[in-house]
């Protein structure tokens, strides 16, 4: 008697070649049935007996494709039907959408080979994808994911496309985005003045900007999932030139490198750092350089810095670029002034046209631009730095609870959202500052799409508890708009509870320790929080200890001035002499004096630090005291000193921290072991705190944890002392995790 | 000053002179209120106020107490007449700082052309105060031309500022703080009624709104005149003037100057045909002298004020939620 099953399989199931998957597996079984995309992922019928279903199921789970993400399946016996053969049929929309979303690709190798040969028709052909590579989430219109629901939508397949979109033994069998040089996304060059620049073949375009990029000039290049403004690393005068046409002084530039092999060349990569930047994700990784290298590359890539942000090409696009130029390429986000990265022809030419010497546009809409994710390795730990482009915007490490449609609208300058239409996390990328315009604009157009294409609202708006953050602004506004309530959670639980439900830890018996150390948030008493520890158990965050309080000076400009926090943490003004005029020490003295404002804030006691070391008073990107730091203390091989040695307490003494590091300064001490010294001192606090508490798992979040020695040092500690440390898996520790935590204190936290 | 709030004591500082100084027929009738004789569209308001310290470079808080209410009334278009004064007087407050407080009002008043009708003083405990509260309410005639509500705002008015912006929140500032620049920054403290009288004899009802941000700053009216009419607004930082001196010490306080408090400066929205010629109008005024036009009302971003910073780049203006805190993360 025929029996016929309905699968259903979960997850991010979707663009990643799972129906010509199903459909190769089906033949291979002798099964006749259907497959296609549906709002819960993929749907299969199939004809059969139970036995050769159980078989058939297990070969999906197993050799399911590499870019699939199964999340659940289920199998269910159900009115017979008779199938002639097996097909992939046309997606229905019959409900929302409730599966993740699927990130981009970076190319595949075997679309990397492609392009590199002459002999095949997609030889130099800029967009060259597979089901198993190219842009996803950055082309997604609507759901499911088919090409008609995509901007590929707007290119008609030619015919030898559609001759690999049909053929089952195609590595295009059913690829939504194929396309070829004939019939696909087209690309224009043209010079600043908007003048077309004529180019006799279209597989020769890249030969001329890579001609371009070595003579010296300055492209904005449209990716695939934004612009990069990329220069000559090489060449000292081009990157002076970016860096003063994109006014952006000394923040570090990232590194575009054709292959791998160029990378070992020139830095020391280890195995995970190798992995990673083969990843699919494709992300900027930071690597250590080898002596000759700094040499090689322009000063002006990433100044005072002996690491590197390093990337290979994510596209196709970009592998043919690096390829025809062989030099490493500056390749930073196309924007300006802080503004998010541009994806449209159009504000590429507003915006751009006094940074770049040449556009490469072409046709392909892009929905949702992405900067590139950037990550380091704290030796086999994985520290985020910036989750954008391949990582969003799902998350999978969270599930929130099913019934509960939420939207938590993250912290200010790092922002990101997290909504939960259905059951799934999404979580955008990176946005940026939100006191930007053009940033809070793509963040309310995200919102806004993601409402659209979930066809959702939210129920409840988490938002921070200050005031003055434009997400906190926006989200009281929208709450009153929906006629929904709006609930603040404080910025350090937020990340206590988004490092906790990174590792599941809501339902653990035994108490865990949360370090949370950033810059600024505002905290339960008004103070300026960001050197807190709290203890997590049984649904309740209790706030156990924090560093001392000390003055802050001059509001946002204190995170500016590395000097001011030096000067809020001295005692005599002796050590702030040669930092300031006499008028600005009067002046600040009596700011001291009058501060009623106490911030406990570690991202400031790295400033304080980094000044009185003379690595940096004044800086001109966020983080860039600590990252200076951190780097001087890379330098240092030898024994740390215990700044706070012998000495107990129970709020940690930032003043007597400084003391003791001014009174080694006297001594001569070098500046390198000092800076580790701190490091190392604040590695030992933990450890303190744990056993203070008697905690063994300890869960860190907050930006100062993306400090690598840091992350390093109490790892190694974790050994010694038998202390489980935990940290920020798919998110980064920085306030791009805030949302996450909104979402997971409102959902699991008792107040 | 003496203590306990009897009425004996309060009678006596009235005695002493209090309102002999500020002598006026309808006044000198010391009845329990004023009969006032009022014809057509009147334009009635009251402000409280509390500063420390009551006395500050470029004034004190006598003459802060009769200029906010006569501007207050200057924006509705009002020609400012009649005001109510009273005092809250902490007790221990020196006889010499209550008559030199007395005497600005005296003058403010004088400046403004407009007459203390009715008054009153109370005397707190000490602690139960901060030295002396005024508050003052004022009666004003609606100038015939005058036709002042935001709904009047419409799509490319331009937004001129009569002058220097954040110059008396910082010169209360570094009073208070005890901060010393290399020069002392005065409070601008002024009446306005003249200078807007002499633009509604011309422009009438080319004059959309009229606001003064005081409290909050440029930014904190702005934003909240967006919400009130559903249009946006982008206003130009290079065009905001400011005093180098101020700037420089907002720079060094890590102060926002749009969203310093300022006294003797108005805001008004003008229909776009007319904004030069008021412009240049109201710079003959000595108190428009670095009167500019700041920005422009948009259909874009409804609601939103952006501002376009000096290197580029524009920038979200939102209210301020009490003190500047830091959000830096
Ligand atoms: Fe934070
Ligand atoms: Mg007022
Ligand atoms: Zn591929
Ligand atoms: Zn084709």
């Amino acid at each position: 008697m025929l029996k016929t099953f309905k699968i259903q399989v979960g997850g991010q199931v979707q663009g990643v070649g799972f129906r010509p998957f199903v459909f190769n597996l089906a033949q291979k079984h002798q099964l006749k049935g259907t497959v296609s995309n549906n709002a819960n992922g993929v749907l299969i019928y199939v004809n059969g007996t139970k036995e050769e279903l159980m078989n058939f199921m297990e070969d999906i789970l197993e050799k399911a494709p590499d870019a699939a993400i199964i999340q659940g399946h289920s199998m269910d016996e159900i009115e017979p039907r008779e199938f002639e053969n097996f097909s992939i049929v046309p997606s229905q929309k019959t409900a929302k959408v409730a599966i993740p979303l699927t990130a981009d690709f970076a190319i595949c190798n075997s679309c990397k080979k492609e392009i590199q040969d002459p002999s095949n028709r997609r030889y130099r052909y800029a967009f060259t994808t597979c089901t198993q590579c190219g842009p996803r989430y950055a082309i997604t219109q609507k759901f499911p994911f088919e090409r008609a629901l995509t901007t590929m939508g707007q290119f008609t397949m030619c015919e030898s496309c559609v001759i690999e979109y049909k053929n089952p033994k195609d590595s295009r069998f059913h690829s939504q985005t194929n396309s070829c040089i004939d019939c696909g996304i087209k690309m224009k060059l043209l010079a600043n003045s908007g003048e077309p620049i004529s180019v006799e073949n279209e597989r020769e375009i890249l030969s001329t900007v890579a001609r371009f990029l070595k003579e010296g000039a300055i492209v904005a290049l449209k990716n695939t999932s934004g612009y990069l403004l990329c220069a000559d690393a090489t060449n000292p005068e081009v990157v002076k030139k970016l860096r003063e046409r994109k006014q952006r002084p000394t923040k570090p530039f990232a590194l575009l490198y054709p292959n791998m092999e160029k990378i070992r060349e020139a830095f020391h990569v280890s195995n995970h750092e190798q992995r990673a930047l083969e990843s699919r994700v494709c992300p900027i990784v930071l690597l250590d350089a080898k002596q000759q290298t700094k040499g090689h590359l322009a000063e002006g890539v990433a100044p005072g810095l002996d690491r590197y942000g390093v990337m290979l090409p994510s596209s196709a696009l970009l592998t043919l670029l690096a390829i025809e130029t062989q030099t490493p390429l500056v390749a930073t986000s196309g924007n300006i002034h802080g503004s998010p990265i541009l994806s449209s022809e159009k504000e590429a030419r507003e915006k751009l046209s006094t940074v770049a010497d040449y556009f490469l546009n072409h046709n392909l809409e892009i929905v949702f631009p992405q900067d590139d994710s950037v990550m380091h390795f704290a030796d086999k730990q994985r520290i985020l730095l910036r989750r954008s482009r391949g990582l969003a915007p799902n998350l999978m490490g969270y599930t929130p609870k099913p019934s509960e449609k939420v939207l938590a609208m993250g912290a200010h300058l790092k922002s990101t959202l997290a909504f939960t239409p259905n059951g799934h996390t999404y979580l955008s990328p990176y946005f940026g500052n939100l006191d930007s315009y053009e940033v809070l604009q793509r963040y309310t157009d995200t919102l806004q799409r993601y409402t659209q294409l979930f066809e959702e609202l939210p129920e409840v708006v988490l938002v921070d508890k200050h005031p003055a953050y434009q997400s906190t602004i926006l989200g009281k506004e929208l709450a009153t708009n929906w006629k929904v309530t709006v609930v603040e959670v404080q910025h350090h639980k937020a990340h206590f509870a988004g490092v906790l439900a990174e590792h599941d830890l809501f339902e653990i018996k035994k108490p865990v320790l949360g370090v949370i150390w950033d810059g600024t948030g505002l905290g339960d008493d008004g103070m300026i929080w960001g050197g807190e520890f709290f203890v997590y158990q049984n649904h309740q965050i209790e706030l156990k200890a924090h560093f001392e309080y000390f003055d802050t000076l001059a509001g946002d400009k204190m995170a500016k001035e590395p000097r001011l926090s030096l000067f809020s943490l001295v005692n005599s003004e002796a050590e702030v002499e040669d930092k300031f005029s006499k008028a600005e020490i009067k002046i600040y003295q009596k700011l001291k004096e009058n501060s009623k404002l106490g911030t406990s804030s570690v991202g400031r006691l790295f400033d304080a630090v980094a000044s009185l070391l003379d690595v940096l008073d004044v800086s001109t990107y966020e983080g860039e005291a600590a990252l200076l730091l951190e780097n001087l203390a890379w330098q240092y091989p030898g024994e740390c000193i215990d700044l706070l040695e012998g000495k107990s307490f129970g709020n940690v003494p930032s003043k007597a921290i400084m003391e003791r590091l001014i009174a080694l300064k006297h001594k001569g001490e070098s500046k390198a072991k000092l800076a580790a010294s701190f490091i190392y001192t604040l590695a030992r606090v933990v450890v303190k705190m744990a056993i203070t508490f008697k905690i063994s798992t300890i869960a860190c979040s907050g930006g100062v944890f993306q400090n690598r020695l840091l992350v390093q040092t109490l790892m190694g500690m974790a050994e010694e002392d038998d202390i489980s440390f935990l940290f920020h898996k798919e998110m980064s520790s920085n306030d791009e995790n805030i949302a996450l935590g909104q979402l997971a204190y409102y959902q699991n936290i008792k107040e | 000053l003496g203590h306990g709030s009897g009425g004996l004591l309060t009678n006596k500082l009235l005695d002493s002179g209090v309102f002999d100084l500020l002598s006026n027929p309808i006044l000198d009738t010391r009845h329990d209120g004023a009969f006032l004789e009022l014809e057509g569209k009147t334009a009635f308001s009251t402000d409280s106020f509390l500063v420390s310290p009551i006395f500050f470079p470029g004034g004190n808080i006598g003459e802060l107490a009769v200029n906010g209410t006569v501007n207050d009334l200057a924006m509705c278009g009002a020609i400012p007449k009649y005001l109510s004064l009273s005092f809250i007087i902490e007790e221990g407050l020196k006889v010499l700082e209550f008559w030199e407080v007395l005497v600005a009002v005296k003058f403010a008043c004088e400046k403004a052309g407009v007459h203390v009708v009715t008054g009153d003083t109370k005397v707190v405990e000490k602690g139960k105060g901060d030295k002396i509260f005024i508050n003052t309410s004022g009666i004003g005639k609606v100038h015939s031309k005058a036709n002042i509500s935001a709904s009047n705002i419409k799509k490319g008015d331009k937004i001129i500022i009569s002058g220097q912006v954040a110059t008396h929140g910082m010169a209360i500032m570094s009073v208070r703080e005890g901060l010393e620049f290399d020069s002392e920054i005065q409070s601008d403290t002024t009446n306005l009624n003249h200078t807007i009288i002499s633009l509604l004899d011309q422009f009438g009802e080319s004059i959309h709104l009229l606001t003064d941000p005081t409290r909050g700053g440029v930014a904190t009216v702005l934003k909240e005149t967006a919400q009130s009419i559903d249009l946006g607004i982008d206003i130009f930082q290079k065009d905001i003037p400011i005093d180098d001196q101020v700037a420089s010490a907002c720079e060094l306080l890590g102060l926002d100057p749009l969203y310093v408090a300022n006294e003797g400066l108005f805001i008004a929205f003008v229909a776009e045909e007319v904004a030069e010629d008021f412009l240049s109008e109201l710079r003959e005024d000595g108190n428009g002298l670095h009167a500019k036009i700041i920005g422009t009302v948009t259909e874009q971003h409804p609601r939103q004020v952006i501002l376009e910073s000096a290197i580029g780049g524009k920038r979200v203006v939102s209210m301020l939620p009490g003190e500047q805190l830091p959000r830096i993360c």
